[in-house]
C-alpha cells in the first residue's frame, strides 16, 4: 500500500514537471498556469463538485476496464459501449416520458442495457467462434463511433440543431442538482461501492479475480470459466453504458457529436495507473478529471491550451506505471545489496 | 593438479532477502569431472550461473586461467571458453540443429546473408568429430530429449568452449540413456576439457567424477576425491543429518475399487496418439505410480481426468460413477489434485494466501457461503487458514501475504493442505515432490503414506524413480501414450523400469 | 473501364499505410514484442511530416521529420519497455494517447487550428510516373503515377522477407520471439535485438505516416490514423507476421477502403461506408479463428 502511494506520488510529480518543460518551451510560466488549474478544479465547493460531476464518465469506464483487466477478459470497447449506453438513454428518453422518480431509473437502466448489449456481441464472437475479444471490442468501437454518428445525422436529427444531434430530452429524464452536487456524481459513488463489493465480498468477485490472475488455477478450482468471461462482460458493458447514460442525462441532455470521445481511453488509462484497485479508479478519476477540469479554466486566464491536459494524462500513466514497477524492482535490488555486504563482511 | 578456475569468497542475495550464495571459494582443474552436489535450493545452480555470468553476483571475484575475470553476460564467458548446458533445455523448437547451433555464431556472406551451407558443414564436422549422431537439419521439436541435450552440448563444442558445465543433465534421461552421456563426458575430459556437473543423485556423481563438491544452505561444506566417499557420507553433509534411504511403507490391505481408466484414447489433430488404450485401475488404501520419461502422455493423462481435455474415447470412472463429461466442478467433488507445476496451476502467486487457501472449498463447501451462496464469508475462511496453518505447520508472515512470499516447500504444503481437506475419495498427484527440499520432499511422502493408511486411493505420475520406489504400492510405465507395463513394487527392479521407460516391451 | 482503375488504385492507397505499418509490426511481432504503438507511431509521423513540408517547403524534410517523429516514441518505448521493463501493453497504450494528446496540443499551438490543418504551401509527396510503363494499355495507369510511397512499400516487403528470412540479423529476431533465453544463452543480447525490432518499425510506420498526411491526403487532422494501427495488427496476427502474406491482407483491407469510398457514390451513407473495414476485419478473425480451432483439432 504504502508503495504504491509513493509511486502515485513521484508519478504525479515528474508528469507535472514533464508538463511544465512543455510549458516552459512555449513560453509559458507553469507555476501559475499550474495555480490556475487546480484553482478551477479543487479551489472551493464550486469547482470540486463540478469536478467530481465530471469524473463521472471517467471512474465508470474506468471501473469498466479495471473490473475487466482483473478478471482475464481485455475489453477495450469501453468507447463503444458508453455510445451505445448513451444512444439508448437518449431514444429512451425521447420516447417515453414518465414522473421523474420512474424516468431516471428507467433511462439508466436503457443506459445499462445499451452498454451489456454492445458488449456482449465481443463474447459472443469469443465464445462461439474463439475470436479474440482484444481485436473485436476495438473493432466495435469503430462500428459503434459511425453508427451512432449516422444516427443522429439521419433518423434522430435535431432538424433545428446547426449540427448533427439528437433533440433533447424530456426533462422528467434529467439528472437533478442537490445544491451543487449533481446526482450523478452520487450514483457514481453508489456504483463504486457496489462493484467493490461485488468484486472483493462476493463469491462471483472471487472467481473473477482468481481467475484474472491465474485462469487455469481457477477452472482447475471447478470455476466456470466460460460463465464468469460472459458476466465480465456484462458488467463491465454495462458500467460503460452506464457512463454514457449519465452524460447525456446530467449534461448536454441530447446526444451529440463527440460525446464519449475521450472519456472511455481515459478510463482505460486511469484503470492502468490505478493497477485495476477500485478505490485507486476512483482517486487517479477524480485526479484527471480536476487536471481536465482545470484546464479549460486555465486556458482562460493564461492561453494554454486546454490540449497540454491530455499530454499531461498520457505521461502520467506512464511515469505512475514504470514508477511503480520500477521501485519495487529497485527496492528489492537495493535491499539485496544490503544482505550481500553483511555476508561478505 | 592445475587450477584452472577458481573462485574465492563469492556471496549472492537474490532480491530482496535470499541469500544464495554464502561465501564459497572453491576451484576447479584442467581435465577432471568436477561434480557439485546439493538438494534443491543448497545454490549449485546458482553457484554455475554467477560463473556463466547469467546473474551477476554480490562480491568475491573469480579467477580464470590464473587472472580476475567476471562475466557480464553469457556471451562473454564463452569467449573465455565456458559453456553451461541448463537444466531446462533452452534451444529453439521451430529451428533446425544447425540453426541452432550457430545462433550467435552465424557464418555470414555478403549483406548479412548466412551462408547455410557452410553452417550445416561445420556443424556437420563437429558431431562426426565428437561422435554425436545427430542429424544437422532435423527439426529441434521432433528429435529426443538425449539428442536435445546433445545439441546444446555440441553448441558450446562448435564454439571451442573447454570448460562444460551441465546443470542437473540426467534429470531428462531414462536410465538407460545415462551410460551413454557418461561416455561421451569422460571421452572430453580425457581430450583435456574441465566438466562440472550439477546434480543431486549420488549414485551418479559417484560414478562419474573425479572430485565433488558438497553444498548446503549456500555455503561449501567439502571437496571431496570420489573414490574416498561413499554415498551414506555425502548425503549427510548434504543434508547435515542421517539420511534414510529405506522405504517407510508397511504392507496395507487394499480396499474396493475407487478409479478406473478404460480404453482412453486420445490423439492430436495430425492423428498422433497422445494416449493409445490406456486402461488402469487404483484401489482405496492403494497408490499406484506412473512412471515414464515426460511427454509421453502423462500430462494428457492427468488433464484428461481433471476435465482440462477431453479424450476422443474411452471413460473414467470413480466409485463406479462415469466422470468423463462431467464438469470440472463436478469432479472435483470427487478428485482432490495437486499439479505438476504449483505456479502455472496450483496457485495464484500474486493472490493472498487465504485466497489460494479456499479454492475450490469457496464452491464446495456450504461453511463459506451467505445469501444463498452469493457471498463468501471470511470470517469462516480466516478461520479456515488460521487451522490449516496449525495444523500443516505452515510458516507464513500473514494470511494477506502474497503467496509468492512463500517457500517452495511451504507452497506446497499449502495446496496439499487445501487438497487434502477437500475429503474426497480419490487423490491425483503430478510431481508433487519436485523442486522441494529433502526435508519437505520426506513431509510430502509422509502425508501421502498417511492417505494410504486413511484408506483414500492415491494416483502419483513422478519422474523420480526412487521417488516411486519408496512410494508406490504399484507401478505403472507410459510409453508413448500406452501403459507398457504393471508392475507390483516389490517384485521389480530400477533397471526394469527403466528399460521400459526407454522402449517399451522392445527391451528389457 | 476507368471506374474499374479508380477502385484498384484506390486499393492500393489504402492498403499503403495499413502494409507499412504492418511490416513495422512484424519485426516486433518476431520479436516477441507486444507492441501497440504502431498507431501512434503513425500519427506522430504524420503531423511531423506536415510541420516539416509546411515550413521548409519540403517533402523530404518532411519525411524525415516524420521518421524522427515515430522514431521518438519508439526511444519512449525502448526506455519503459526494455529498460525499465514496464508492461508492454500499457507502455503502448499509454504511447497512443500521448501522440494523440501532443499532436492535437501542437495542431493547436504550432498551427493554431482545431481539427484540421490544411494549406496550399504543404508539399506533398509526388508522384512517380515511370516512362515506359505508363503507356502499357490498363496496367499503365495503375502501376505508373502512383506515390513514390507507394513503391517504396512494395520494394519494402521484398526487403523485409529477406532481412526476417536470410539474413542472420533476421535469425536472431525470430529466435527472440521463439526463446528469448536462448537467444540469451547463445550470447546475443535480446534487448539489443528488441531494441533495434523497435527502431526498424519505427521507420516503416514513419513511412505510413507520412504517407497518410502527404500522399493520401495533404492535410493533417485529429487523430487521422483513425485505427489504421490496430488494423495492421490484426493484420500481423492473422497472417503470424509473414512479410508476403501482410501484402496480400493490406491490400484486401485497402480494398474495402477503397469500396467504402465507391459506394458513396451510390448514396450509401458515408456512415456505413466508414465501417466497411472494421467489419471486414472481424470477419478476417473470425475465418483466422476458424482456421486456428481446425488446427487444434476441435478436441475439446
Amino acid at each position: 500500500m504504502k508503495r504504491r502511494l509513493w509511486s502515485g506520488l513521484i508519478g504525479v510529480v515528474v508528469a507535472l514537471a514533464v508538463g511544465a518543460l512543455i510549458m516552459l518551451a512555449q513560453g509559458y510560466r507553469p507555476f501559475s498556469t499550474y495555480a490556475a488549474l487546480f484553482q478551477f478544479s479543487l479551489g472551493g465547493i464550486g469547482p470540486f463538485t463540478t469536478t467530481l460531476k465530471n469524473s463521472v464518465p471517467l471512474v465508470l469506464t474506468g471501473l469498466s476496464a479495471a473490473v475487466a483487466f482483473a478478471s482475464g477478459p481485455v475489453n477495450l470497447g469501453q468507447p463503444g459501449q458508453f455510445v451505445f449506453g448513451a444512444l439508448a438513454a437518449t431514444i429512451g428518453g425521447l420516447y417515453i416520458n414518465l414522473p421523474a422518480v420512474l424516468e431516471i431509473p428507467l433511462l439508466l437502466l436503457l443506459a445499462i442495457a445499451g452498454g451489456a448489449l454492445w458488449s456482449s456481441i465481443a463474447a459472443f464472437l469469443r465464445r462461439a467462434f474463439e475470436m479474440s475479444e482484444f481485436i473485436v471490442t476495438l473493432m466495435l468501437n469503430m462500428i459503434a463511433d459511425f453508427f451512432t454518428a449516422w444516427v443522429i445525422a439521419f433518423p434522430l436529427m435535431d432538424r433545428k440543431a446547426y449540427s448533427p444531434m439528437t433533440p433533447q430530452i424530456v426533462m422528467n429524464g434529467w439528472m437533478p442538482d442537490f445544491g451543487l452536487l449533481s446526482s450523478s456524481t452520487l450514483v457514481m459513488l453508489g456504483a463504486v461501492v457496489l462493484v467493490w463489493f461485488v468484486f472483493h465480498r462476493w463469491r462471483a468477485g472471487y472467481e473473477w479475480r482468481m481467475t484474472g490472475q491465474n485462469s487455469v488455477f481457477a477452472r482447475l478450482g471447478g470455476c466456470d470459466i466460460q460463465r464468469n468471461f460472459l458476466a465480465v462482460m456484462l458488467v463491465t458493458g454495462a458500467l460503460a453504458g452506464l457512463a454514457g447514460g449519465l452524460v447525456v442525462m446530467a449534461g448536454p441532455h441530447r446526444f451529440i457529436k463527440g460525446l464519449g470521445a475521450n472519456y472511455a481511453w481515459d478510463g482505460i488509462m486511469i484503470a492502468i495507473m490505478a493497477n485495476n484497485s477500485i478505490v485507486g479508479t476512483l482517486v487517479y478519476g477524480v485526479f484527471i478529471a480536476a487536471i481536465q477540469t482545470g484546464a479549460l479554466g486555465m486556458e482562460l486566464i493564461t492561453n494554454v491550451p486546454s490540449e497540454i491536459a491530455q499530454v499531461l494524462q498520457a505521461v502520467l500513466v506512464l511515469i505512475i506505471v514504470a514508477t511503480r514497477e520500477y521501485t519495487n524492482v529497485l527496492l528489492d535490488r537495493l535491499s539485496a545489496r544490503r544482505q550481500a555486504k553483511e555476508r561478505a563482511a | 593438479m592445475n587450477d584452472l578456475i577458481a573462485l574465492h569468497n563469492i556471496v549472492k542475495v537474490y532480491p530482496p532477502n535470499v541469500l544464495a550464495v554464502d561465501n564459497v571459494s572453491v576451484s576447479f582443474s584442467k581435465g577432471e569431472i568436477h561434480s557439485i552436489v546439493g538438494e534443491n535450493g543448497a545454490g549449485k545452480s546458482t553457484l554455475m550461473k554467477l560463473l556463466y555470468g547469467l546473474v551477476p553476483f554480490d562480491s568475491g571475484r573469480i579467477e580464470f586461467g590464473g587472472v580476475n575475470v567476471r562475466f557480464h553476460k553469457p556471451g562473454d564467458a564463452i569467449a573465455m571458453g565456458i559453456g553451461m548446458v541448463h537444466q531446462e533445455i533452452v534451444l529453439i523448437p521451430q529451428y533446425s540443429v544447425w540453426e541452432n547451433v550457430v545462433l550467435g555464431a552465424e557464418p555470414i556472406r555478403s549483406m548479412g546473408r548466412i551462408d547455410s551451407r557452410a553452417a550445416i558443414d561445420a556443424v556437420r564436422s563437429k558431431i562426426e568429430e565428437f561422435q554425436f549422431n545427430l542429424d544437422p537439419l532435423a527439426i529441434v521439436d521432433d528429435i529426443s530429449v538425449a539428442a536435445r541435450q546433445k545439441v546444446e552440448i555440441l553448441k558450446l563444442l562448435f564454439r571451442n568452449v573447454s570448460v562444460l558445465i551441465l546443470d542437473e543433465p540426467t534429470a531428462v534421461l531414462t536410465p538407460q540413456e545415462i551410460p551413454q552421456l557418461f561416455a561421451e563426458l569422460k571421452r572430453l575430459r580425457d581430450r583435456g576439457h574441465t566438466i562440472l556437473f550439477i546434480s543431486h543423485r549420488l549414485d551418479e556423481v559417484l560414478e562419474l567424477s573425479d572430485r565433488i563438491t558438497i553444498m548446503r544452505k549456500g555455503r561449501k561444506v567439502a571437496t571431496v576425491e570420489a573414490s574416498k566417499t561413499n554415498k551414506e557420507s555425502l548425503a549427510t553433509m548434504m543434508v547435515g543429518r542421517q539420511v534414510i534411504f529405506t522405504s517407510k511403507r508397511t504392507p496395507h490391505r487394499r480396499g474396493e475399487l475407487v478409479f478406473e481408466a478404460r480404453h482412453i484414447e486420445m490423439e492430436r489433430s495430425d492423428g498422433l496418439k497422445l494416449l493409445d488404450d490406456v486402461s488402469f485401475s487404483v484401489h482405496a488404501g492403494e497408490i499406484v505410480g506412473i512412471a515414464g520419461v515426460e511427454g509421453n502422455g502423462q500430462f494428457e493423462l492427468v488433464n484428461s481426468i481433471m476435465g482440462l481435455e477431453q479424450p476422443n474415447r474411452g471413460s473414467f470412472l470413480v466409485k463406479g460413477r462415469d466422470i468423463t463429461s462431467l464438469s470440472i466442478l463436478e469432479r472435483r467433488k470427487l478428485i482432490s489434485f495437486v499439479p505438476q507445476d504449483r505456479g502455472k496451476m496450483g496457485a495464484s502467486l500474486s493472490a493472498s494466501i487465504l485466497d489460494n487457501a479456499i479454492m475450490t472449498h469457496h464452491r464446495l463447501e456450504k461453511q463459506f457461503s451467505r445469501w444463498h451462496g452469493l457471498v463468501l464469508d471470511y470470517r469462516k475462511a480466516r478461520d479456515f487458514v488460521d487451522m490449516l496453518k496449525e495444523r500443516f505447520s505452515i510458516q507464513m508472515a500473514s494470511r494477506q501475504s502474497e503467496f509468492r512470499s512463500l517457500s517452495g516447500g511451504n507452497q506446497q504444503k499449502v495446496i496439499l493442505a487445501r487438497e487434502l481437506l477437500l475429503a474426497t475419495p480419490f487423490f491425483l498427484m503430478d510431481q508433487p515432490t519436485r523442486g522441494l527440499d529433502v526435508g519437505s520432499i520426506e513431509y510430502v511422502h509422509g502425508e501421502i503414506l498417511a492417505m494410504r493408511e486413511a484408506d483414500r486411493a492415491v494416483l502419483l505420475i513422478s519422474a523420480d524413480l526412487e521417488e516411486l520406489f519408496l512410494v508406490a504400492d504399484r507401478i505403472l510405465v507410459m510409453h508413448r501414450g500406452c501403459i507398457v507395463a504393471d508392475l507390483m513394487t516389490e517384485k521389480t527392479t530400477i533397471e526394469e523400469v527403466g528399460a521400459y521407460m526407454l522402449g517399451g516391451r522392445a527391451s528389457a | 473501364m476507368n471506374v474499374l482503375i479508380g477502385l484498384i488504385t484506390g486499393m492500393i492507397s489504402g492498403a499503403t499505410p495499413i502494409l507499412l505499418a504492418a511490416l513495422g509490426g512484424t519485426f516486433t511481432f518476431y520479436a516477441g514484442i507486444f507492441n501497440i504503438a504502431m498507431e501512434g507511431m503513425m500519427l506522430m509521423a504524420a503531423f511531423f511530416a506536415v510541420l516539416g513540408s509546411f515550413f521548409f517547403h519540403s517533402w523530404l524534410i518532411g519525411l524525415a521529420l516524420a521518421i524522427l517523429g515515430s522514431l521518438t516514441l519508439a526511444l519512449i518505448f525502448i526506455l519503459f519497455s526494455v529498460r525499465l521493463e514496464t508492461d508492454e501493453f500499457v507502455t503502448g497504450i499509454a504511447l497512443n494517447l500521448f501522440a494523440l494528446g501532443i499532436t492535437t496540443y501542437f495542431l493547436r499551438q504550432i498551427f493554431k487550428v482545431k481539427g484540421v490543418f490544411t494549406s496550399k504551401s504543404i508539399v506533398p509527396v509526388p508522384q512517380l510516373n515511370i516512362p515506359l510503363i505508363e503507356k502499357i494499355p490498363f496496367v499503365g495507369p495503375i502501376l505508373s503515377g502512383r506515390n513514390l510511397i507507394v513503391y517504396i512499400a512494395v520494394i519494402a516487403t521484398f526487403f523485409c522477407y529477406y532481412l526476417i528470412f536470410k539474413t542472420r540479423f533476421g535469425l536472431r529476431v525470430r529466435g527472440a520471439g521463439y526463446n528469448a533465453d536462448s537467444l540469451d544463452s547463445s550470447g546475443v543480447r535480446t534487448s539489443r535485438i528488441r531494441m533495434q525490432a523497435l527502431l526498424l518499425c519505427a521507420l516503416f510506420c514513419g513511412l505510413g505516416g507520412a504517407f497518410l498526411s502527404l500522399g493520401y491526403v495533404t492535410l493533417f487532422a485529429e487523430n487521422m490514423t483513425a485505427g489504421r494501427g490496430w488494423i495492421s495488427l490484426a493484420a500481423i496476427i492473422l497472417v503470424d507476421g509473414h512479410p508476403y502474406g501482410i501484402a496480400a491482407i493490406s491490400l484486401l483491407f485497402g480494398f474495402f477502403d477503397g469500396l467504402g469510398l465507391f459506394l458513396q457514390n451510390y448514396g450509401v451513407a458515408s456512415q456505413f461506408t466508414a465501417m466497411i473495414p472494421y467489419i471486414a476485419t472481424l470477419f478476417a478473425l473470425y475465418v483466422y479463428a476458424r482456421r486456428v480451432r481446425e488446427k487444434k483439432g476441435k478436441r475439446t
